[in-house]
C-alpha cells in the first residue's frame, strides 16, 4: 500500500519535472521568436497594457501578481538575458573558443578576484561535449614585462583549468604565456628562444585547442578502430573461436591515447604508436616467436594513417 | 631448489614459498577477515593463479601407503584443486570463526608453504578491506630538460615548456626500477588493477637479504639479530592512477610484531622511501629517447586514494578544487535535485536558459558572465519570497548559498573523497590592531591561553572563541603559536594550524553553512580548493599556489 503510494508520488513528481522542463523550453522558444520580440519593440514604442496577457501565460515568473507594471520590466529582463543567452551559445557553437570573465570567491585572491575564462568547446561524434575551461589570472605585479597599465603588471597565468592531465597545460603555457622574468633578466640569458617573456593569448588559445582536439581525434579513432574491429558487438556466434586471426582488444595504453595495444584472439599481443595528428608512427607485432612482421603488415596495408586502418578493416569485415 | 643460493639482483620469484608460521605471513593472513580470507583462497585456486599457489595435494590416488599416512590427518590433502574450491564455498556458506579458516589454511592445505604472491594477494586484499590503512603521499612526474652539459655536472633542471606526457608501462618500469634497487635488498613486486578506482597498484615487498631463494625467507630462529630476516621485510604500495602523470607511495610498513627495531625502523622506513623516490624516475625515464623524468612532491598526503584519485588524477578536477569544480563535470553530476541541471552548460545547442541556481555558476563566480545577469534576477525573485520570513532563516539560506559559491560540489560529507588532515603555516604579517586578522573565521579553536603579549589580539582571540563555543569535534584546530621576532617592520607570529577529521573540508563547509565561519571573508585555501594538505600561506594565499593548475 506505502510502496504503492510511494510510486504515484515518484510517477507525479517525474511528470512535474518534465513538465517544468517543458515549460522552460517552451518559455525559451516563445521569448525568442521573431513574433515575441516584435511585441517587445512595439511596446517599447508604446506601452499598453493589452501586452500583458499573452505574455503572462509564457512566461515562467513566480510572481503572482497582474500588474503589467511589474511584469513588463522582468519580462523585458528575461528576453533580454535570454537573447543574450542564444548570442553567447552562437558564439560558444560556431568559434568554439570562447572567453568570460569571472570572480574568483576568495578574499584574498590576487587582482581583486578578476578572473579571464578561457572555453574550449569539444565536438566529438557530432555532439558537445562538456566544454574544458582555463582561468586566468593576473598575479604578477606591475613593472613586469609587457607593459603595466594600471595596478599590476597585464601578464596572464593560469589558476585553474579542467583539463586532463594528459593535455600538456604546462609546457603551452611555459611557451606562451611565460612568466615575467625575475628581478634580475640578466641571469637568464642562457635561453636563446626569441620570444621568451612575450606572452601571447590569442596563440595559448590556439595551441591548446589543438591539443585538446586532437586528443579527442585520437580517441575517437580508437573507439571507429574498436567499432570496425567488432569489439563490443555480442557475438552471438560461438563457431567464430576458430578465427584466431581475430582482433580482441584495442585499447589505448598511455594517457594521451597515442599508443594502442592491440591483442589478437591467439595471444599475439602488438602496439600500435600514432603521431600527434594520427600518423601512425609504429607497430610492433609480437607473437609466440618474436616479433611478427606478417600480422603487422597484414593489419596496416600499407596505411600511413590509423583513418586508414579504420577503413581497411570496415572493408574487410 | 638449489643447495647453493648466490646473492644476485635478481627479484625474488612470486612462486617462492614461505613457511606458514612465519610470523610475517600469520600477520599478513591474520589480520584478514573470515569472509576476505575465504575469498582469497578462492581466488587461490582459481586457475589463473594456481600455478602460483599450489596447494599441498594427496599426491596419487592409488599410493594406499600415503593415504594410510595421512588418515590422522586433522585437515586431510584434497585430491584436487577443484575439490578444494568446493571444500572453501561450502565453508563460504557457513557461519564459523575466522580461526578454522586460517588454520585450515596455514596447517591444512598450504602447509608446505605459501608463496610470496599468496601472501601479495592476501595483503592486497587488505589493502582493499581497509581503504584508509596505508598513507599516501603523491608525486607528479615532471620531465627534465635533456643535459646539455655532456659532463653531466650540472643538476638537471625541470623542463617548464616541455609538451611530453610522461608515460608508463608496467613491465618495462619493473625491469629498470629492479636494476635501480641495491643488490642486497630483495623485494616482491605485484601488480594489481585497483577494484574500483582507475589505479594500478604495485606492491613492493622488500626482505634485507642477499639471496633470492628460500635462505631469504626463512626465519633464523637462533640468530635473532641476523640481517637476513624476514622480520625486516617492508611492503612499500605504489598507485599509478590511470592517464595521469603522478604516482602516489605508500607509506613503507613493516609486516611484522617485533617492535624491537622500532626505535632505527623510522629512519630505515624514510630512506627506503628516499630509494624509491630517487629510483622511481630513473625506471620511468627513457634516456635513449632523451627522456629523462623527476619526481616532484605535490603537499598532498592523505590515506584516502579516492580523495588522491580526484586531485590527482586522469579527469578535470585536479586543479578545479573547491567552487571551481562548478565547471567540472562533476557539477553536472551532482546536481541531480536540479531536473535541468544535468546537461547544464554542456552544450551550446541548447538554449534553454540557464534559470536555476545551480545550473550557472553561483554568487560570487557568475558575477560578470554574459549569463550572469540572471542572478540579479535570481537574487529579486529570493527576495520577494523571502520578505515574508525571518532574518534567521534568510541567514541561513545566505550561508548555504556562500557555501555552494566557494566550495561548489565539492566538500560533501559522505562523498568519499574527504583527506583526514591538513597542515597549514600562516606566514603572513600579523595585522594591524584593530585590524582584520586574515585568517579570519578559521581561529576559533586558537587556545586562548597560550596566546602571549598583544593587547589587541587578546581581544580578539577571544570574541573568536566565544563564536565559536558551538564548535565541532570534527574541525579541531591545534593552533600552535609562538613568538617569533619577525621581520624588523612587522611582527609575523609563528601560526600553525592542524585540521583532523574524516573529511577536512566537508567539515569546514558545515561550519560555513551553520554560520560559524564567515564564508565570504574565509580565505580559499580553507575550501581546499588548492588540493594540498600541506602548504604555507603568504597573503593570504597559499605559497607558490597562485595558480594551482601549473
Amino acid at each position: 500500500m506505502a510502496s504503492d503510494l510511494d510510486d504515484e508520488i515518484d510517477d507525479l513528481q517525474a511528470k512535474i519535472a518534465s513538465l517544468k522542463k517543458q515549460l522552460r523550453i517552451q518559455t525559451s522558444t516563445l521569448i525568442t521568436a521573431p513574433s515575441t520580440r516584435q511585441l517587445f519593440t512595439e511596446a517599447a514604442d508604446q506601452p499598453t497594457t493589452t501586452l500583458t496577457l499573452p505574455r503572462k501565460d509564457n512566461t515562467t515568473t513566480t510572481t503572482t501578481t497582474t500588474d503589467a507594471a511589474t511584469l513588463n520590466p522582468k519580462l523585458r529582463a528575461q528576453s533580454a538575458l535570454q537573447q543574450a543567452h542564444n548570442q553567447q551559445s552562437l558564439y560558444r557553437a560556431c568559434a568554439t573558443l570562447t572567453t568570460f570573465r569571472a570572480r574568483d570567491p576568495d578574499p584574498h585572491a590576487v587582482d581583486g578576484g578578476a578572473i579571464l575564462g578561457l572555453r574550449v568547446e569539444v565536438i566529438s561524434r557530432a555532439r558537445f561535449l562538456r566544454p574544458y575551461y582555463v582561468l586566468l589570472n593576473r598575479p604578477y605585479p606591475g613593472g613586469g614585462g609587457g607593459g603595466g597599465g594600471g595596478g599590476g603588471s597585464r601578464l596572464l597565468r593560469v589558476h585553474r583549468h579542467t583539463l586532463p592531465p594528459c593535455i600538456p597545460l604546462a609546457g603551452l603555457a611555459g611557451r606562451y604565456l611565460p612568466a615575467p622574468p625575475a628581478k634580475k633578466p640578466a641571469g637568464r640569458g642562457g635561453d636563446g628562444d626569441g620570444g621568451v617573456g612575450r606572452q601571447d593569448l590569442a596563440r595559448f588559445a590556439r595551441a591548446l585547442r589543438r591539443e585538446v582536439v586532437r586528443y579527442h581525434h585520437r580517441l575517437g579513432v580508437v573507439a571507429d578502430l574498436r567499432k570496425a574491429a567488432g569489439m563490443g558487438r555480442e557475438r552471438d556466434e560461438e563457431g567464430e573461436e576458430e578465427q584466431l586471426n581475430r582482433l580482441v582488444d584495442i585499447a589505448p595504453a598511455d594517457a594521451e591515447a597515442k599508443h594502442l595495444s592491440i591483442e589478437w584472439a591467439d595471444g599475439r599481443t602488438g602496439r600500435l604508436v600514432m603521431g600527434d595528428d594520427g600518423e601512425i608512427v609504429k607497430l610492433v607485432v609480437l607473437g609466440e616467436n618474436g616479433r611478427d612482421r606478417e600480422a603487422g603488415r597484414d593489419l596496416l596495408g600499407g596505411a600511413v594513417r590509423v583513418e586508414e586502418v579504420v577503413k581497411r578493416m570496415a572493408a574487410l569485415t | 631448489m638449489p643447495r647453493i643460493s648466490v646473492p644476485t639482483t635478481a627479484r625474488l620469484p612470486s612462486s617462492l614459498r614461505v613457511n606458514p608460521t612465519n610470523p610475517a605471513a600469520t600477520k599478513i593472513l591474520g589480520r584478514l577477515s573470515r569472509s576476505s580470507l575465504l575469498s582469497v583462497a578462492l581466488d587461490w585456486l582459481d586457475d589463473n593463479s594456481l600455478s602460483l599457489a599450489q596447494p599441498y595435494l594427496r599426491e596419487d590416488e592409488d599410493d594406499d601407503d600415503e593415504d594410510d599416512d595421512e588418515t590422522d590427518d586433522f585437515y586431510p590433502p584434497a585430491r584436487s584443486p577443484e575439490a578444494l574450491r568446493d571444500v572453501y564455498t561450502l565453508l563460504q556458506a557457513r557461519k564459523g570463526s575466522k580461526r578454522e579458516i586460517l588454520d585450515r589454511i596455514t596447517e591444512g592445505d598450504w602447509r608446505h608453504g605459501l608463496s610470496l604472491y599468496q601472501l601479495a594477494m592476501a595483503d592486497l586484499q587488505y589493502l582493499y578491506d581497509h581503504p584508509t590503512s596505508q598513507q599516501w603521499s603523491a608525486y607528479r612526474i615532471m620531465p627534465l630538460k635533456p643535459p646539455r652539459d655532456p659532463d653531466g655536472e650540472e643538476p638537471p633542471q625541470v623542463d617548464k615548456q616541455s609538451l611530453t606526457i610522461p608515460r608508463f608501462h608496467p613491465s618495462t618500469f619493473l625491469r629498470t626500477l629492479q636494476a635501480q634497487v641495491l643488490p642486497d635488498v630483495k623485494a616482491h613486486y605485484t601488480f594489481d588493477a585497483h577494484k574500483t578506482l582507475p589505479l594500478l597498484l604495485l606492491r613492493i615487498f622488500i626482505v634485507d637479504s642477499p639471496y633470492n631463494t628460500n635462505l631469504g625467507l626463512q626465519q633464523k630462529t637462533g640468530t635473532p639479530t641476523t640481517t637476513t630476516n624476514f622480520d625486516a621485510s617492508r611492503t612499500v604500495y605504489i598507485a599509478f592512477p590511470d592517464a595521469s602523470p603522478h604516482l602516489f607511495i605508500s607509506k613503507p610498513q613493516t609486516t611484522t610484531l617485533t617492535s624491537s627495531s622500532s626505535s632505527g625502523s623510522s629512519g630505515e622506513s624514510k630512506s627506503l622511501r628516499n630509494l624509491l623516490v630517487e629510483g622511481i624516475p630513473k625506471a620511468l625515464s627513457r634516456p635513449l629517447q632523451r627522456q629523462r623524468f623527476t619526481l616532484q612532491s605535490t603537499s598532498l598526503v592523505t590515506r584516502n586514494l579516492a580523495a588522491l584519485v580526484e586531485r590527482r588524477g586522469g579527469g578535470r578536477t585536479n586543479a578545479a578544487g573547491g567552487g571551481w569544480s562548478v565547471y567540472t563535470a562533476a557539477a553536472a553530476a551532482a546536481d541531480g535535485d536540479d531536473d535541468d541541471g544535468s546537461k547544464k552548460r554542456e552544450t551550446p545547442l541548447d538554449l534553454v536558459l540557464p534559470a536555476s541556481a545551480s545550473a550557472s555558476p553561483p554568487l560570487f563566480l557568475g558575477g560578470g558572465e554574459e549569463s550572469g545577469g540572471g542572478n540579479g534576477k535570481r537574487a529579486a525573485v529570493a527576495g520577494l519570497v523571502l520578505a515574508g520570513e525571518r532574518r534567521e532563516e534568510r541567514a541561513v539560506k545566505r550561508a548555504r548559498l556562500v557555501a555552494r559559491a566557494r566550495f561548489g560540489v565539492t566538500a560533501v560529507a559522505g562523498d568519499g573523497k574527504g583527506v583526514e588532515r591538513v597542515d597549514v603555516v600562516v606566514e603572513d604579517a600579523f595585522p594591524d590592531a584593530g585590524g582584520e586578522e586574515n585568517a579570519g573565521g578559521d581561529e576559533e579553536g586558537g587556545r586562548g591561553g597560550r596566546v602571549g603579549r598583544g593587547g589587541g589580539r587578546k581581544s580578539q582571540v577571544d570574541a573568536v572563541l566565544q563564536r565559536a563555543a558551538g564548535d565541532e569535534d570534527e574541525h579541531e584546530d591545534d593552533t600552535q603559536q609562538q613568538q617569533q621576532d619577525g621581520v624588523a617592520q612587522k611582527w609575523r607570529p609563528y601560526v600553525r594550524l592542524t585540521f583532523h577529521g574524516p573529511h577536512v573540508f566537508a567539515g569546514i563547509r558545515q561550519l560555513v553553512e551553520a554560520g560559524i565561519v564567515d564564508g565570504e571573508r574565509m580565505p580559499g585555501w580553507m575550501t581546499g580548493e588548492e588540493g594540498v594538505t600541506i602548504g604555507a600561506v603568504r597573503h593570504g594565499r597559499i605559497r607558490g599556489h597562485k595558480g594551482s593548475g601549473l
